[in-house]
């Protein structure tokens, strides 16, 4: 077992810069020889992710069987069919992991749950409840860009998270810390405005940069004065402020530095995708290629997208393009237009999985180092709130595409964990220790520990071994 | 065990051994030896960790491998063991304290050199708090002066709040409708600590996730100024402020009742050409004033008027002033305390604090907003110079119980009025509230089913069942400090507590005997079988003393009240010798379900009226309860220091060393894996025994153990107890037959014995038969009282007690006994304490 002691020698190395290098290579347009930065997706869904979906079709008896009795096994995908919703990524089959069996039951389940499904605990509206960073702000501080990470949402209309403004920066589902949500941007639109200002060609965004700049300027200046005046302890209380401003101008300096290779990259988004009455898809597609442009410029290697919520009132869903579709609604087993409840949701799942398509195929075109961006990416599909509609939280199914550098041995599977209780059962707790450990954070166990397991005795600390 | 600390420890002193007395190169660089250092290392330490004995399995070349990084933070602890004789151990050879001291001097002359933190750095940590001797702070043989260290205190959540409200300008009925839930575009950048005991210390220095989080509240405090001029001037709403769910701007609907506050604002922003100097600095003032409270200076008013012209050049008047009023929102002053001291320092070197301070110094100690009218006034007439100005502006805001009156934490106000928990001096309860720790009970998660299906598990919208009790520990709290009498005895011993109390005593008593006479009246009717006639025949009595409109003739609501189902609730209470509570089980969301958790029966509720005794609910509150005594057997304390699935002894132990007996127990040592081992036929107490007995382990668990263990007489829901269900799959006896209910599981008797030691009086020390008994003792104990207002001193200094504050700790305990045990006595001591008036 790792000791407190070497996960802080660990963290330490990871935070003293020695990894800044490959943004700092993409930036300045040099080769990505080497080691190139590990870049992580985390794309999460509302109303749940129904376990049965998930299972290959082409199955022999004895699997299905223990499909259905919820036992362990695992298959090669090389071998199955996909189910019939996953068809716009079956080129990525062989990168593609189908995991079943996790459990969430120490996270806010049902409904809405806020930071839950990233942090492994039970969050809901109450700042207090987030009590640690999320997994995604965890891995992304592990592998430094100059924007940390970025959180795309397409908000619910109603309900859940941020009410409001769905084309604002609102809080999101990522936590930068206890007590500290981290905001998301709800529209592509406002994305765009806010991320790449640096070098809008826009005027008045170009004024209000300057701005900007200067106001932040100006503060590092004054208390610059100041810390200038006092000295010991006080003098940290101040300097440390200075160190903000300080950290944040020069990370604007840096995307201003990298303003060639993010203008190579700039999102090219029509009109209808900058549109603040545009529809979920096009929100959707307009997120993608924001979430493309982020991290193939290298502004971040971490991105969180909220592809959509039980809150969300979908439009633009193929075949039932003019209908305003309540996913709520739909949970309940509520058919719209001329689909039924299934289908929509079949409809709805279809159409992320072809965002994910456009993802990864645009990322493999990109080289790097030896081979492409891909190699070096993980992405993460999975349901904000677990099994279903009104879940509990006894599973939490996971998509998961991971490149050719991946740290993980689960490519090309279907993998069905022990069940709820059963001895070997993985939470998602035990999930992301795997990940963070399996990326150098050497953390004991991440997330909170569900006490129904722990009144049966399981052992639910630690990574699931078998995946690294 | 061979922990790594004590490894390092070692290693540290041996390095040092083995290279002196000749000069080393070693950890610190060019750190010397003094042959006088080397001399007492050599001559204490190396006896056991010499280069042969090899304790803790040493070697020496080794240790020379360790970077500077490892060695200095070696010679920090090894620091803290020798100053605090940790080191050598007790049944060694002894260093004289002239030995020690040099020993301990070096290895901070050392640290400081490298710019490491030092032992002196550390004791301002909350952890090092009782580090400072005990006997000697009250010794009266100190007679250094008091003072606080000249200081940034950044401000409190409540304080930030408040001072956004200020910015804002909110008036006292704004303010209340936003405290519970916040403002929808500020985020409060600070929260506390989530720990038993002060939270709130001088020492935290904002970072960037702060200035982040500043960044975007001031964008959107200075979106909501701006907006509220446009939309006086005619603007749409809907235009001005998009955002449907966020259009709140200030002085909304009082924009014609109240004085016009942002005039000097306005007028930049209907001004098509650019704004005069002056305009430009009337505004400027407007913000520092709104925002800092306080002018700004010529530097500062030349400073700003370069920004504000540059960006009104870019971005015309309008942007001039919104950069203008972010760029003094991310003023670090807006978000610290200054305490400075001005004027010429006296003999001892200190500056007292000036008149303005000195009104915000009093103001935040005894609420959350700034100086009222009278302070400022005060302050400004130069009435804030003495022990007596001082004395007699806290001592007139202790009589006032009018204006800082409110909820001790707001954010219970959803879940319950704010009458429930209205006090005249919140401030005064959150001191003993964060001391005692219970609302840290929110923070255990505990699995309804042990609890029999009556736990609710705080989650969205709602503190549940920790919520509700954390409540009722509020109200004894605030009850015994507003009573002002023997106030530490009361909290630790009294028997009176809080349970449902959601309706005041007269007016309770008054329901349920307007009930009984309902129940009397119409017991031998027939009720049962003919209630609407029952109802007719009866029904200005119903009308009377059951809420009115309540008696629906048809058909029945999940939430109505008809004449059977009142009556079955009311003869299954008074019918059994008990009294139903004042709200009854069918009300829309009444979910008071824990009267168990005081082991009292439950809660009557439909369909399970037989499950339980009687029911009996007392209208007039407080009122006695059997097996308690005093907070710490409070069921939120309880909870609070408990495990998810078990109580905890250590916890409990801990608290009662540190918070009451002024001690202190070490951390964790880093490499030790805390877990008590799992067996289905041993208790807790014996599981533990297994896990610490070892002579390593119980160094410091016999400072806790035998503390916490009296407690073991409660289960981890707070519930007494005199047998142990014995937690084990193994030992189930009968599965639940109810959905979320519990299973039952084999019992062991239970031993709740325990030892009190270190209250410095041998009549109380020895051992005791339970929590009750180690309680009574501890009331009794000076250590005790001396204790508690060690951890006020913290409280309102922001800050750990020096040697040098023992005069202001003898005199407020002197306040405390000579008052007969008032609290107020004690605040009114320390802040007009030389602690307090003077900064260094």
């Amino acid at each position: 077992m790792l000791t407190r002691r070497a996960f802080l020698h660990a963290s330490a190395a990871l935070s003293s810069g020695l990894l800044l290098a490959p943004w700092l290579q993409t930036a300045l347009g040099a080769p990505t020889t080497g080691s190139a930065p590990r870049r992580f997706i985390f794309m999460h869904k509302g109303n749940g992710l129904f376990p049965q979906v998930m299972v290959p079709p082409s199955l022999n008896n004895d699997d299905k069987d223990k499909e259905q009795r919820k036992q362990a096994f695992s298959v090669d995908l090389k071998q199955h069919e996909l189910p019939e919703w996953m068809s716009p990524v079956a080129e990525h089959k062989s990168q593609m992991t189908i995991l079943q069996g996790l459990s969430g039951k120490m996270c806010t389940t049902g409904h809405h749950t806020w930071q839950s499904s990233l942090g492994v605990y039970k969050a809901n509206e109450a700042l207090t409840s987030i009590k640690w960073a999320t997994v995604d702000f965890e891995l992304a501080r592990m592998f430094p860009s100059p924007l940390e990470h970025i959180e795309l949402a397409c908000f619910p209309n109603d309900g859940g998270n941020a009410r409001g403004n769905i084309n604002g920066i609102e809080k999101g589902f990522s936590a930068r810390g206890p007590q500290q949500p981290n905001y998301a941007f709800g529209s592509p639109k406002v994305a765009m405005q806010e991320l790449f200002k640096s070098v809008s060609s826009n005027q008045s965004d170009r004024i209000q940069y300057e701005l900007e700049r200067r106001v932040l300027e100006f503060t590092a200046g004054n208390q610059s004065g100041l810390a200038a005046q006092v000295s010991g302890g006080e003098r940290t209380k101040v300097a440390n402020y200075v160190e903000s401003i300080d950290s944040i101008r020069a990370r604007n300096k840096k995307l201003e530095e990298m303003g060639d290779v993010i203008r190579r990259n700039l999102p090219q988004l029509d009109a209808k995708y900058l549109a603040d009455d545009l529809s979920t898809t096009n929100r959707q597609w307009g997120h993608t290629e924001i979430l493309l442009a982020t991290l193939i410029s290298g502004m971040t290697n971490v991105v969180t997208f909220t592809v959509d919520e039980l809150g969300t009132h979908y439009t633009g869903l193929k075949g039932i393009e003019n209908e305003r579709v309540n996913l709520h609604d739909v949970g309940h087993g509520k058919g719209f237009g001329s689909l039924n409840a299934d289908e929509i949701r079949r409809t709805v799942r279809t159409q992320h999985m072809a965002l994910i398509n456009k993802i990864i195929t645009r990322l493999k075109g990109v080289p790097e180092a030896d081979g492409n961006m891909f190699d070096n990416t993980m992405l993460f599909y999975f349901p904000d709130n677990g099994e279903t509609h009104h879940s509990t939280g006894v599973e939490w199914p996971f998509v998961v595409f991971s490149g050719r550098n991946a740290k993980l041995d689960i490519a090309g599977r279907y993998i069905r964990l022990p069940y709820y209780g059963e001895e070997g059962h993985q939470t998602l707790g035990n999930w992301y220790t795997t990940l963070l450990n399996a990326h150098g954070n050497p953390i004991e166990h991440y997330g909170e520990l569900d006490v129904a397991l722990e009144k049966m005795k399981r052992n639910q600390k630690g990574p699931i071994k078998q995946f690294v | 065990m061979k922990t790594i600390v004590s490894l390092l420890i070692l290693a540290g002193l041996l390095l040092l051994m083995t290279e002196s007395p000749v000069c080393a190169q070693n950890a610190a660089g060019d750190a010397t030896v003094p042959k006088d250092v080397a001399a007492v290392l050599n001559k204490f330490c190396a006896e056991c960790h010499g280069e042969q004995t090899r304790e803790a399995e040493l070697r020496l070349d080794s240790l020379a491998s360790l970077e500077k990084t490892a060695r200095l933070e070696v010679m920090g602890k090894a620091q803290e063991q020798v100053a605090f004789e940790l080191m050598p151990p007790q049944d060694a050879n002894q260093p004289s304290a002239e030995q020690r001291q040099l020993v301990a001097d070096w290895f901070a002359s050392e640290l400081r050199k490298n710019n490491t933190p030092t032992l002196e750095d550390k004791m301002r940590l909350p952890n090092y708090g009782n580090r400072v001797d005990h006997a000697k702070l009250f010794s009266g043989e100190v007679k250094a002066k008091p003072f606080t260290p000249a200081r940034r205190w950044l401000v409190s959540p409540q304080i930030f709040t408040e001072r956004v409200f200020d910015v804002l300008k909110l008036d006292e009925r704004e303010r209340a409708g936003k405290r519970p839930a916040g403002m929808y575009g500020v985020t409060n950048p600070f929260t506390l600590p989530e720990r038993s005991g002060v939270r709130d210390y001088d020492l935290t220095a904002v970072d960037g996730g702060h200035f982040l989080v500043m960044q975007t509240n001031a964008s959107w405090i200075a979106d909501r100024i701006i907006g509220t001029i446009r939309i006086k001037l005619g603007e749409p709403v809907e235009k001005v402020l998009e955002n449907k769910a966020d259009r709140w701007y200030p002085l909304r609907g009082s924009m014609g009742g109240k004085a016009w506050a942002f005039d000097a604002f306005e007028v930049l922003i209907r001004k098509t050409s650019p704004p005069t100097q002056d305009e430009l600095f009337a505004a400027i003032q407007l913000q520092f004033a709104n925002a800092l409270q306080r002018p700004a200076n010529e530097t500062e008013l030349r400073s700003y008027l370069g920004l504000m012209r540059e960006v009104i050049e870019l971005g015309g008047n309008t942007e001039g002033l919104r950069k203008m009023l972010v760029a003094v929102l991310l003023e670090s002053e807006f978000v610290y305390r200054l305490e400075f001291g001005a004027g010429e320092p006296d003999e001892f070197g200190r500056r007292m604090l000036s008149p303005r301070e000195a009104s915000y110094a009093i103001a935040y100690a005894l609420g959350d907003k700034g100086p009222d009218a009278t302070l400022v006034k005060a302050a400004q007439e130069g009435r804030l110079n003495s022990k007596d100005d001082y004395e007699r502006e806290v001592k007139r805001l202790l009589a006032d119980v009018t204006s800082f009156k409110g909820p001790v934490d707001p954010a219970y106000r959803n879940e319950h009025n704010d009458a429930y928990i209205s006090t005249p001096h919140p401030k005064l309860v959150r001191f003993f509230r964060e001391f005692f720790g219970y609302p840290l009970s929110l923070r255990v998660f505990k699995d309804v089913e042990r609890s029999d299906g009556l736990y609710r598990v705080p989650d969205r919208g709602t503190n549940g069942t920790p919520g509700y009790l954390n409540v009722e520990a509020d109200r004894v709290v605030a009850r015994i400090v507003e009573a002002d009498r023997n106030v530490f005895v009361s909290l630790l011993t009294t028997d009176e507590f809080f349970v449902y109390h959601n309706m005041d005593n007269e007016k309770g008593e008054k329901l349920i005997e307007g009930w009984r006479k309902v129940y009397e009246t119409l017991k031998d009717t027939n009720w049962k079988q003919d209630p609407e006639q029952v109802a007719k025949d009866h029904a200005a009595l119903l009308q009377q003393y059951v809420a009115p409109g309540a008696m629906k003739g048809k058909g029945r609501g999940v939430h109505e009240t008809d004449l059977s189902r009142i009556m079955t609730l009311f003869e299954v209470t008074f019918g059994r010798g008990g009294r139903p509570f004042t709200t009854v089980p069918w009300a829309h969301g009444n979910r008071f379900w824990h009267s168990p958790f005081y082991n009292l029966p439950r809660t009557p509720r439909e369909g399970e009226y037989d499950r339980d005794a009687a029911f009996d609910y007392h209208p007039v509150q407080p009122f006695a309860l059997p097996h308690r005594k005093g907070i710490l057997t409070h069921p939120a304390w309880l909870i609070a220091h408990s495990q998810n699935a078990a109580t905890d002894p250590i916890r409990r132990g801990k608290w009662i060393r540190e918070k009451l007996l002024a001690g202190s127990v070490p951390d964790v040592p880093i490499t030790v894996d805390a877990q008590i081992p799992e067996h289905p036929d041993k208790t807790l107490r014996e599981r533990l025994a297994t896990a610490t007995s070892k002579q390593e382990c119980w160094k410091c668990h016999q400072h806790m153990n035998p503390l916490g263990l009296a407690f073991e007489m409660y289960d981890d829901f707070g519930r007494y107890r005199t047998v142990e269900q014995l937690e084990h799959p193994d030992n189930v006896i009968a599965k639940a037959k109810v959905k979320y209910g519990a299973d039952t599981y084999k019992t062991a008797s239970l031993i709740t014995t325990g030892r009190l030691d270190g209250t410095g009086d041998a009549t109380l020390d020895g051992d005791v038969t339970d929590a009750l008994d180690m309680i009574d003792r501890l009331a009794k104990s000076e250590r005790v009282r001396q204790s508690i207002i060690r951890h006020a001193f913290r409280f309102f200094l922001g800050r750990n007690e020096l040697l040098s504050d023992s005069q202001t700790l003898i005199n407020a305990d002197r306040a405390y006994i000579s008052s007969g045990g008032s609290f107020q006595a004690v605040v009114v001591s320390l802040l007009s304490s030389e602690s307090i008036m003077y900064r260094k």
